[in-house]
Parts: structure tokens; sequence; C-alpha cells
């Protein structure tokens, strides 16, 4: 049995993991930080434009093998578990929450409140978005008011942004350049954007990365970083509740046992393997699971819903110029007291909905050559806007992670099953809230004799979170407001799973300021 | 160096329809390039045609069956690639050679624009093909030949007579401008070993 010592165990190789990393390094210059990834490292980046052309050509994977073919889980969104977590196909985009999200409660009612005051959590968007490298613009809404300026000016609006924005305003609802973690100049030590309009596998790294921070670690020798290595189970001291070890094996090698001493433990392994690892290391004194006396864990498991819209307008759109840059309204983001409840976000892309290649006509007949293509042009006079709404959704105790005893890995570990569900009051303004969205969609599509062309709605939450939700009491939460455990003083939870509620817009920048915010945290625990 | 691949990708029986006809021959129409000149824009003109049909050989040479295809978002499933669309395109060429003779012409490149259009719908209906495919998926070699040309980053640009280029790394300088209208010799498809190359690699 191998046996790896170190002060800091983190388990997990994503965004909050690289950033919790970084952060820790510098804190505490000449910790003992490890690292461990069940995926693979995709180090190669000289070869990222051969993937994508593989990927634009054949539909290839650009991040091959960026997963781990037994360990899978029901309701999950993405089967990414690689060095750099989802965070390798990550569209870079950097919303903030607002003020509502951490205060539901005490404004509305509804849900709870979050336990930290907004203007912290601004300082650490703050951090998160220098260390980073996002690019944005201030937004128009007063309640959007920032500390510090975006570390870089905005992606500029192509061609067909702009015309989108024209149209878009017409409503009187403003738009911006939506923030991103992608560089308008060069940052550090990545290149700028080229547009290659792929953002899911950069080849030119502008786009930020989070095995970008772990390899610099690496060369630093800040971390040691130990992939395809899976965490099985954490143990816990004989007598007190700290945790001592974890127990892992290597993907290669899974009956030769690896043993991880820390002084403190991390989960950064987002929503679904942290509460999981928590489940599946149950014990006689814990017998529900670590940190889950208040029988919270994999509880409130949360997200956003969406609505969608594809919306035909008279604008010269010209699909393929920087398909994923789009506009972003922040105007709806705050419900007004004396109105129904309604929160979330509003997004407009370019779109070639409608407007491909076809092989067949509205009669039904063959088309071939300059034919196709003449029909093809035809149908392109028009443009088209994709608008999408992601909107707020709150989570009842029964929203959970359970560990599924008929679907086991090789290791014959029980593997999570998500199961969402909302409470009461969600459920209650669900017809309300998209009938609300849906308005919103329609008086867009007024501007420039626009016309709906369809309308789709979510069957999953995006931005998936919660599960080992943060708050005050013990009694309701699992970790405080800096992701410790309430139950073992050496054992941390950051990023996402600690969201108590998912917001109404990308979540991922949230989960790294947490992140950061945990980071004091977690070097004081070290003495 | 292309038939010898060709040869070992999909066996040497039956599949020399897909090859282009060695020059020193009678002059026997190549297939393929016969089926591309029957479906895509005569407008291309034939040295483009013939381009493209090049390309399309080096896409199928490229063709990886197995490869990684990711695992989705959302929902998500593991997937790879299927086997290689190339399998019955020889067949398939040779059974629209086939038609074609019942019909009293010498072959398929023989025929009518009119005729060659029959055979082909009938082709693609008995393969179930009611659209265009996202990529070549081998049910029909005139709807792969098809996909792969229309779905093309160059045909996009065709489309809209301007210089998009979605799959090129553009830079972000001038991304506010309209794309410039698309010069007549612009069409990049088959014109390089590779097709869709990309610039700023």
């Amino acid at each position: 049995m191998a046996r790896h010592q170190c002060d800091v165990l983190i388990v997990g190789g994503g965004i909050s993991a690289a950033l919790l990393a970084e952060r820790l390094a510098e804190l505490k210059p000449g910790l003992a930080i490890t690292v461990v990834e069940a995926g693979r490292k995709h180090f190669d980046f000289e070869n990222r434009m051969e993937y994508r052309r593989r990927m634009l050509e054949y539909g290839e994977n650009p991040w091959p093998g960026d997963f781990v073919k037994d360990q899978a889980a029901a309701g999950i969104i993405s089967r990414s578990m690689a060095v750099g977590g989802s965070a390798l196909h990550w569209g870079g985009v950097t919303n903030r929450f607002s003020e509502e999200d951490l205060t539901l409660f005490s404004r509305y009612g509804l849900a709870v409140d979050w336990p930290i005051a907004w203007s912290e959590l601004e300082r650490f968007y703050c951090e998160a978005e220098r260390r980073m490298g996002v690019s944005g613009e201030p937004s128009p809404i007063p309640d959007d008011r920032r500390s510090e300026p975006y570390p870089m000016p905005a992606m500029p609006l192509t061609h067909n942004l702009i015309q989108l924005k024209a149209w878009a305003e017409k409503s009187g609802i403003p738009f911006g350049s939506t923030p991103q973690a992608k560089n308008t100049v060069e940052y550090d030590g990545r290149a700028v954007c080229k547009r290659c309009n792929t953002c899911e596998i950069c080849p030119t790294g502008a786009r930020y990365s989070p095995d970008f921070t772990f390899q610099r670690l690496l060369e630093q020798k800040k971390i040691t970083l130990q992939d395809r290595t899976l965490v099985r189970r954490l143990a816990l001291h004989d007598t007190n509740t700290k945790v001592v070890r974890a127990e892992a094996v290597h993907g290669e090698r899974p009956s030769d046992p690896i043993t991880y001493e820390a002084r403190s433990f991390v989960l950064a392994s987002g929503y679904c393997w942290s509460p999981s690892l928590l489940l599946l290391s149950a014990n006689a004194r814990f017998p529900d699971g670590l940190a889950n006396r208040s029988g919270n864990v994999g509880r409130y498991m949360n997200g956003h819903s969406f609505l969608s819209a594809q919306i035909e307008i008279d604008a010269e759109i010209y699909p393929g110029m920087n398909e994923q840059h789009s506009l972003i309204s922040r105007q709806f983001f705050r419900s007004p007291k004396d109105k129904p409840y309604v929160r979330h976000d509003l997004r407009v892309w370019q779109s070639p909905f409608g407007r491909g290649p076809r092989l067949f006509d509205d009669a039904g007949a063959l088309l071939l050559g300059d034919a196709l293509l003449g029909d093809w042009r035809g149908r392109v006079k028009r443009g088209a806007a994709r608008v999408r709404a992601y909107y707020d959704v709150h989570p009842s105790r029964e929203s959970r992670l359970t560990l599924d005893p008929s679907q086991k890995n090789r290791h014959g570990d029980p593997l999570p099953r998500v199961a969402h569900r909302f409470d009461d009051a969600t459920l209650a303004r669900e017809p309300a809230t998209r009938g609300r969205i849906r308005g919103v969609f329609e008086r867009l599509a007024q501007n420039g004799a626009g016309k709906i062309l369809q309308s789709a709605e979510s069957d999953y939450l995006d931005h998936p979170a919660g599960g080992c939700r943060m708050g005050g009491d013990p009694a309701t939460s699992v970790c405080d407001s800096f992701g410790r455990t309430h139950d073992h003083e050496n054992l941390f939870v950051v990023g996402s799973p600690t969201l108590p509620t998912g917001g109404c817009t990308n979540g991922t920048l949230t989960f790294a300021a947490l992140t950061l915010r945990s980071a004091p945290a977690v070097a004081a625990s070290l003495g | 160096m292309l038939r010898r691949t060709l040869v070992r990708l999909f066996g040497a029986g039956g599949l020399g329809a897909l090859l282009p006809a060695p020059r020193a021959a009678a002059a026997p129409v190549d297939p393929l390039l016969a089926l591309a000149t029957a479906v895509l824009p005569a407008s291309l003109g034939g040295a483009r045609i013939e381009s493209v049909v090049a390309a399309f050989r080096n896409w199928l040479r490229g063709y990886r069956p197995g490869a990684d295809q990711g695992h989705g978002y959302g929902h998500v499933r593991l997937a790879s690639a299927p086997p290689t669309p190339a399998e019955g395109h020889a067949a398939q060429l040779a059974a629209l050679d086939t038609a074609a003779k019942s019909l009293g012409s010498a072959s398929f490149a023989a025929l009518p624009a009119t005729q060659q259009k029959t055979l082909i719908a009938d082709a693609l209906r008995a393969a179930k093909v009611d659209r265009l495919p996202e990529r070549p998926d081998g049910r029909h070699v005139a709807a792969d030949l098809l996909a792969f040309f229309f779905r093309s980053s160059e045909a996009n640009d065709l489309a809209y007579r301007a210089e998009i280029g979605r799959e090129s790394c553009r830079g972000l300088p001038g991304s506010e401008a309209r794309p410039a209208a698309l010069r007549a010799d612009a069409l990049r498809v088959g014109q390089t070993a590779a097709p869709r190359v990309h610039s700023g690699s």
C-alpha cells in the first residue's frame, strides 16, 4: 500500500481545486499541498489545435478520455472528470449573482439566506476575476455596482451582436457584453482571444482553464498532483472527529490501495462527487456519512431552470462570427417586492436556427447542387436570435443526491443518483414565472417584425450545486460559510456543493469566489 | 498513397469505385466525381468540384472508427465514432451505375441530370435519408458528399456571400465589421490536402 503525507489534501482537480491550491500556496509558502483527481490530465497544449480540428471535422471529443468510464452518476449533466474538471469544456462565462441571491429569505420570505454578506462576497468576486482573467464592461444597472473594474476590457461585440443589441434594446431592456474569462489583451502569460469560435476547446489559451494554474503550480513545485486516482473513503481518528486519511486507488492499479494522510482535507469535487464521498465514508460513529449529523449531506441539490426561444428578426446576421459570445441583461435579477416573485437573467446570441442547408424543400422535393444553395441563400435573408433566461428555482430538502446500491463502480462502491425537487413556493409560482419570461421573449420578438420560431424549456437544472449547503446552524447545514464542516474541524467542502440556492445565472464565478473565501480558513486550520 | 490507404481501410474487393481512376486507364469516369458533379453546385466549376471530392476522400481517410465522441452536456451519454461511413459507398455508387444502365445509359455519369436526380432521390429514400446529415454517416454516399460540402464553413460563406470564416481563428480586431463580401475565388474546400484549414494555428 502506498502512503502519502501532506499538509492539505485537496480531493478533486477542477476550477475550485486549482484556485484553492494557488491561494493556499500564497498564504502559506512551503505548505505541502496534494491534489488528487480521479480523471486524467490533459497538459498537451500543443495538440489543442489538432483536437479542435478533429472536433470540428469528425465530432470527436476535444478532451479525449476526459471521463472515468465506470464512475458515472444518474442525474448529472456532465461526465467530465479530469484535471480541469467541467471547466475544460467551459464557455468561460463569468456572471456574478446579485445581492438578492444571498438574502432570499429576509427580502422575500423564500428559501434561505446565505451566511455571507454581499459586500464580502463581492471582494472575492473581484479576486476570482483577477485570477482567472475576466473581460467585461460595467453593467448599466446601478445595483450591479462593483468595487473594482474588470481586469480586462470587454470582449468586443461582433457585427452580429451589434445588430442584436440594437434590436433587443428597442424593447427598453438594456444589454451588454457578457463577461467572460477570455483575454481581450495578453493576460497572465496567456494570449489574446483569436475568435476561434470553439471555446469548449480554446486552442490559443485565451480562455482561462484550471489546467494552466495546475501546470504553473507544478512547475513552481508548489503542489503535488496525482491524477487517475479515485478517493473512495475518508477515515476518522479513532478517538476524535478529525479526518486523518483518505483511502484511494489508482485507475490502473486497482488492487494497490493508496493512503493519503493530511492535517486538513478539502473536498473540491463538485456538487456530485463531494457529497457522494461524504456518504461513502459512513462509519460506526457517523452511520449516515461524514459531516452528516444534521442529515443534510446530499440534500437541497439546486441549480437553475431555463426557458429559451429562437426568434426570427429583420437583421443582417452572419452566423459564425463568434457564436459563443452573447449579450446579457441583468434587468430582471431583482424582483420588485410589490409584484409576484420572478428573477432571471436574459441572454441573446446570434443563431443559425432555420437557416441551415436542407435537402428537401417545403414541398418535399429533393434539392441538389445550385438548387440547394439557392434555397439556402433564400432563407438567410432574415436573421435569427437565440434568447435564453435562467430563472431562480429553490430546492426542497428532498432535492437529493443519494447512493444507489444497484449501481456500483468497479471497486464495488455505490454510485450517486441526483434527483432535483423544488420547494412548495417554487412549484406554486412556476406557471407565473414561465408566463412572465415568455412575455419578455414576446416583447423582444415584437421588435424588428420578429417572430418566435421555437420555444423550449429545461428538463434539467443547469450549473448544478448544493448537497453540502453552508449555514450558521449545524442543524440545518453541512458547513459554515467558509466550507468547514460542522462535524469535523479539519474537513472542508468548497465551491458548488456549498451553495444553498443556485441563483439565476451561470455559477462558475460564484463557485470560484466562495472557494477563494475559504482559502484563509483552510490555511488557518493548519495552525 | 491515397489509393493504398483506402484499399487498406475498405478492403480491395469492390471498392475500387471509390478510388480515382488511374491516369493511364482509358479514361473511365470516376464514379464519385460523377456523383459530385450531379449533387454539388455546378456554379462551383469543375475544378472546384474535383477538389471537394479530393477533400472528401481525405476526410474519409482521416476518419477514426471508435474515436471518443464525448459525453454530451445536459443529458449525458458516452459516444464513440461508428464504423467508417465509407463502408457502403462503393456499393452505393455501383448501385447508381446499375440503375443507370437499366435505363439504357452507359453509366450514371452518362445520364441526363434530371434522371440522375431521380436515381439519387430513389436511393436516398431507400436509405431513409430524410434530411441533410450533420456530417457524413454512411447511409448514402450522396448524402455524405452533400453533408461534407454544405456543412462546411466555406459553404456557409457561400450561402451568405460573405467571408465569415466560421472555423477560422480570426482575432478580435474587425469583429464589429460586417464580414467582407465573398471573393469569387474564396472557396477553399478541397484546395488543400486537409479541408477546413484554420488560420492562426
